[in-house]
């Protein structure tokens, strides 16, 4: 099962490659693999311990390498999040004017390469897909980027590189400091090794370099707004939504059970990272003029709350962010898509030339207004009972009636980020959607079509359903955290 | 309660569920029929309505509790209820008053191009108000909380494409999330002490608070932020008269009777908390005094009909705050209780002659109303007595209740209580004279006429409660009633308001412009100004130093710094390259000969 | 009785004459002329060393005359081609001065 939903994108990308039509292949494939991924959910079972639905094939004996697929509750939200965020990418694509094939083909591969790295099993798979998937990301910026496309498309993809260059080092001597009898590629072996403490705080360092890369962290996240305000809509998505989500899942996965002691011992550099993403990117979100800058920079600042999540080393904490990488994957995926809808019908996405939207485009204004209720964190969306979660498992560990520590404080900070987030996100529907346009747009803008419609409720529904009874991932997602912590 | 054996029931279920699922159904598929949304929307406010009035007939009844977050043994979040006669009354009142207000709105709202968005924002409104008086726990409350937020942002903006409105709305939620921001830190300090939010697993875990009287007090003061954002007190009262930009009705049902309400019910529920702390309960008790005292004189020197209104909403709010730092639950929610009838029967009647003069909101060029539209003139007098607490109507018995504990327990504050008092009879007797006495002033304001049935149904309904609900054979079936203390307060207050109404017959009595003119007070004390200014100097300021570190020594500076490092290397390395054969072949010459010298030689 | 010092000697010598055309001699025939003279300064070398080291079974060391033998070939070969890119590159840039031939700068 697994295999078809890691195989099938991958499938259809060559398909169209090939020859066939680009939209319905693409379309086809993403259906049957989203399908594949419903019915893998509802035969989960989160009273079993472990990694369910195995496959391995044996790719090389010498070298112990398989390729081996397998889900545990974390592994499984991260698939179910890459394959609702690759279906509405492909869905919201419409007409491209040159290279169609290649785009659809694209998308494909960054969706396929997210979901094998999600649902690989073996280190070296697990890297590989990312990889496979990052070289789409540059020719998507590239090609059919705007504004400064191609500087965007360098900026990204030597970061990108060189984050991944720098997490392959930091694997590398993962793996060696691994004791020899558990030392695998197979992260199942891999993630009940005990690595000595004094050992640690190297390979932490540089993990948090290259995964920080990847995720964006304060200060490697330039790259982030200029390519999002640069990249076609669904590359935006997938990659904000999806990809950039590798890092904090490798994350998840690598660093949080293997090195306890040094997460200890730097929790601190830690925190000030996280701060700074979540203070210092949201001022700089609240100077920002323009729609999709704004956007690009708030998906690096909710990095922050993510980061605080992990940060607070317990189960409670550690499932809210992994809840909250689901949830800003859909919430995000919708603003990057509505916006690069209004960027096809306005002449800029300056907040100055534009306004009053909600009367032209009312669905898209509604939409919109859902991402960014979502986004703020409003209740009833997945966003906020993840948020909850962070704040909560963040705040609790060590508490003390006389003074705070500073994961609290960081908690308390990570708060005013929340009203921080609600200023540039009103501020920023206020000026688009709301008031009078400051110049009329000649032709006048049309909404969405019906057809376009489907993947943004897709989106909204699935962030809505879960943010109402958040329990069923929960369930899901907590038994693999709570096992780090029984070791 | 304790001995009764409790008896489970889907009724509050569908009273909570009925107004969102109403909300959704226009949302999804009645958007083009107007007509069959507003319908739709005021079928589900009835039913929440009949579904309240039986769960109030039942004292024993309870509800099956959902787990909304469940990780045993570190957070258990539930959706779950509290169904006491607390809760139980602000159903009725949520609901009832709800329900006028839906009414009302299919006169108000009739010709209104988005009307579908109106009412499925007020269904929701409704929902979100029923689960802030159902929660049983802080979290859930916080759920709603938020809910009402948005329902308030959507409609104050309904009129998206004024740029007041939209300011307005904008203003209204971000500064309801100042709040919020204290609410979410004081109840995640209060979970960290307790380890739960339930409110009802609190109570035999207090101990574990009290017993850190500094940190109780920090609790429950961040605690009272959430109900300063929502109810609107000082220093974060400044969205409440803005939010007036929003349809009349709304600002009946929201910003008068009961979203804005909402904070002071949540102190009073969670009262065993805020009671605790001797301290915090200093603070609120003069927040609230100098909310409603600054509120009261704001409101002198108002023009705009339904801002002198929001400014007496806020000084009444003042007062249950007041009551409420004086350690008297009772006498808050008593006053809530009569304040959400006349507050809404005076909005209904203010957006009555608002709609009567064609949309001038200016007392002003109003006058002579009296006339024109008799039963809304009626029935605004009642609400204007009940207001300035007039005996017999509701509002003397409530706001007495207020004064005599006041005069109780400190008596500065009752000096600021009784100065409000004679205010509030100043500037609703101001309001009253230029608007329904004289002449009018303007044409529309000479031709005005009646409002439709659907809209003065509501108006007497309201005007009928407004003059019983605060006798005690009427009140106390909904409310434990504060105790009757027999002292000079009532007389006082009645003294006071006594006053005003002759000081503001006096001045104001066929006047066609405002004899006073205070500077200070009509600019609302510069609050506006002031806040601009702080904005302008922090926020923005950090955020523009940000984005300058940001754009320019981050991404200019060390980005853009190591790639051209990287690009000059290359630069003078190519300088190297002369592109001679035989200057290559020299250099191969030289390498090999060093080569050969290591090799050999070392 | 000539020592292989003295063929070394010989060979260091023209290779030394070549290595200096090379560098020194503008006209690129020449400079290409030097460079067959360094390649004949190997073959001398390696014949002197085949000659004077004799194996344990008293016959001279064959591989390096077979290297020779390569050495001649390939470099019978390189005049082949090297000569023919001279006379195309002369009809293009009508110059046989090296100083001219510069494009690959930058």
């Amino acid at each position: 099962m697994l295999l078809l939903i890691t195989l099938v994108p991958l499938l259809a990308a060559l398909l169209i490659i090939v020859g066939l039509p680009a939209r319905v292949t693409a379309l086809t494939g993403a259906i049957i693999s989203f399908a594949a991924t419903l019915l893998v959910y509802l035969g989960f079972n989160s009273a079993r311990p472990g990694y369910q639905f195995v496959s391995e094939l044996p790719v090389s004996a010498d070298l112990h390498l398989n390729f081996a697929l397998g889900v545990d509750g974390l592994s499984l939200t991260m698939i179910l999040l890459a394959n609702i965020v690759l279906l509405a990418a492909i869905w919201f694509t419409g007409e491209i004017d040159r290279h169609e094939n290649s785009f659809y083909a694209s998308l494909l591969l960054i969706g396929g390469g997210a979901i094998g790295a999600f649902a690989s099993l073996d280190l070296f798979f697990f890297y590989a897909f990312h990889e496979l998937a990052l070289i789409p990301t540059f020719l998507l910026i590239g090609i059919w980027g705007y504004g400064n496309r191609r500087t965007a498309a360098w900026k990204v993809t030597i970061y990108l590189a060189l984050g991944s260059f720098i997490l392959l080092i930091g694997l590398i001597m993962l793996y060696r400091a691994v004791p020899v009898e558990a030392r695998s590629f197979d992260l199942r072996v891999l993630q009940s090794a005990k690595i000595p403490a004094a050992a640690q705080s190297p390979i932490y360092l540089v993990l948090l370099l290259g995964f920080g890369t990847l995720i964006s962290l304060v200060p490697f996240h330039t790259w982030a707004p200029e390519a999002y305000a640069s990249a076609p809509a669904p590359a935006a998505m997938l990659h904000a939504g999806v990809l950039k989500k590798f890092g904090l899942y490798g994350w998840l996965r690598l660093a949080v059970p293997l090195l306890p002691d040094a997460a200890q011992r730097w929790s601190n550099l830690l925190l000030l990272l996280l701060l700074a993403n979540i203070i210092y990117v949201g001022l700089v979100t609240i100077a920002q003029r323009r729609l999709d800058w704004m956007l690009g920079y708030s998906s690096v600042m909710h990095i922050g709350y993510i980061f605080l999540g992990i940060a607070s080393a317990n189960a409670l904490g550690l499932t809210g962010a992994a809840l909250l990488m689901f949830a800003h994957g859909l919430s995000i995926a919708l603003l990057f898509a509505i916006t690069g809808e209004v960027r096809k019908r306005a002449p800029s996405l300056d907040f100055d030339a534009l306004g009053g939207l909600a009367n032209r485009m009312p669905i898209a204004a509604f939409l919109f207004g859902l991402g960014a209720f979502a986004a703020i964190g409003l209740p009833g969306f997945a966003n906020f009972s993840a948020e909850i979660m962070v704040f909560f498992g963040a705040f609790r560990p060590g508490f003390d009636f006389q003074h705070f520590h500073f994961l609290q404080w960081a908690t308390l900070l990570a708060l005013w980020g929340v009203v921080i987030s609600a200023v540039y996100m009103l501020r920023a529907y206020r000026r688009i959607f709301f008031g009078r346009p400051t110049e009329e747009i000649e032709p006048p803008p049309t909404d969405l079509g019906l057809s376009l419609r489907f993947p943004a409720a897709l989106l909204v529904a699935v962030s809505l359903f879960f943010g109402m009874f958040p329990q069923g991932l929960i369930e899901k997602i907590s038994p693999a955290f709570r096992a780090y912590f029984q070791r | 309660m304790i001995n009764a054996v409790v008896v489970n029931s889907a009724l509050p279920w569908v009273a909570l569920l009925v107004p969102l699922i109403a909300s959704a159904l226009i949302v999804l598929f009645t958007q083009r029929a107007r007509d069959l949304s507003a319908l739709l929307s005021v079928a589900a406010v009835l039913v929440s309505f009949v579904c309240s009035c039986l769960i109030f007939g039942r004292a024993n009844i309870g509800a099956a509790e959902i787990p909304w977050i469940n990780l045993p043994g570190l957070l258990r979040v539930p959706l779950g209820f509290v169904l006491d006669q607390l809760s139980r009354t602000m159903m009725l009142v949520v609901t009832g008053v709800g329900a006028l207000i839906h009414i009302y709105s299919l006169g108000y709202m009739r010709d209104e191009a988005g009307k579908s968005r109106y009412f499925a924002a007020l269904s929701l409104f409704i929902f979100s108000m029923l689960g802030i008086v159902l929660a049983n726990n802080f979290v859930m409350m916080f759920i709603f909380w938020e809910l009402v937020g948005v329902s308030s942002y959507l409609l104050i903006g309904h009129w998206f494409d004024r740029a007041a409105a939209a300011d307005a709305a904008k203003k209204a939620f971000i500064t309801n999330r100042l709040g919020d921001f204290g609410f979410m830190l004081g109840i995640l300090m209060v979970w960290g002490a307790t380890g739960t939010v339930v409110f009802g697993e609190m109570l035999p875990r207090l101990g574990q608070i009290t017993a850190n009287p500094s940190f109780l007090t920090i609790c429950v003061l961040l605690i009272f932020c959430g109900a300063v954002g929502k109810s609107a007190q000082f220093p974060l009262h400044v969205w409440l008269p803005d939010a007036m930009e929003g349809p009349t009705p709304v600002s009946a049902l929201i910003h008068a009777a009961t979203m804005v309400a909402a904070g002071v019910y949540m102190l009073v529920r969670v009262g065993f908390l805020v009671q605790a702390s001797p301290a915090a309960l200093h603070v609120i008790a003069w927040v609230g005094t100098i909310t409603a005292v600054m509120a009261g004189l704001i409101a002198t020197q108002q023009n705009d009909i339904k801002r002198i209104l929001a400014y007496s909403t806020l000084s009444q709010l003042g007062y249950m705050i007041m009551a409420v730092g004086l350690a008297s639950g009772e006498a808050a929610m008593f006053h809530l209780f009569t304040h959400a009838f006349f507050k809404a029967l005076l909005f209904l009647a203010a957006g009555s002659v608002i709609l009567a003069v064609h949309h001038e909101q200016d007392i002003w060029k109003m006058g002579g109303q009296g006339r024109n539209v008799f039963l809304t003139f009626v029935t605004f007098a009642c609400g204007t007595l009940a207001l300035i607490g007039c005996p017999p109507f509701a509002g003397y018995f409530s706001k007495d209740a207020i004064l005599a504990l006041a005069l109780q327990r400190d008596p500065l504050i009752f000096a600021f209580a009784l100065f409000t008092a004679f205010l509030t009879a100043f500037y609703m007797v101001r309001l009253f004279v230029v608007v329904f006495l004289g002449k009018p002033r303007t044409p529309e304001a000479l031709n005005s006429r009646e409002s439709p049935t659907s809209m003065l149904l509501p108006l007497v309904i309201l005007s009928l409660l407004a003059l019983i609900a605060g006798f005690t054979f009427f009140a106390r079936h909904f409310l434990p009633l504060p105790d009757e203390t027999h002292s000079i307060a009532p007389i006082l207050a009645l003294g006071a308001m006594l006053i005003g109404v002759a000081l503001g017959v006096f001045l104001y009595r066929g006047r066609n412009e405002d004899p006073l003119n205070l500077t200070a007070l009509r600019h609302r004390f510069y609050f506006d100004e002031f806040y601009g200014w702080l904005i302008e100097h922090t926020q923005e300021f950090l955020a523009r130093v940000a984005a300058f570190i940001d754009r320019w020594l981050i991404d200019a500076g060390a980005v853009r710094g190591a790639s051209g490092a990287t690009w000059s290397f290359g630069a003078m390395l190519r300088l190297l390259q002369v592109g001679n054969l035989q200057a290559y072949a020299f250099l191969f010459g030289l390498g090999i000969i060093w080569v050969i010298y290591f090799a050999l030689f070392r | 009785m000539v020592t292989l010092g003295q063929y070394l000697g010989v060979s260091g010598m023209l290779f030394a004459i070549g290595f200096a055309g090379v560098l020194l001699r503008r006209n690129i025939i020449i400079v290409f002329m030097a460079l067959e003279l360094m390649l004949n300064a190997a073959n001398l070398a390696l014949v002197a060393f085949s000659r004077y080291r004799l194996g344990p079974d008293g016959l001279p060391n064959y591989n390096a005359q077979v290297l020779v033998f390569f050495i001649i070939t390939v470099a019978a070969a390189e005049v082949a081609v090297g000569l023919a890119i001279i006379v195309a590159l002369y009809r293009a840039r009508r110059t046989t001065h090296v100083e001219d031939i510069n494009a690959l700068k930058f």
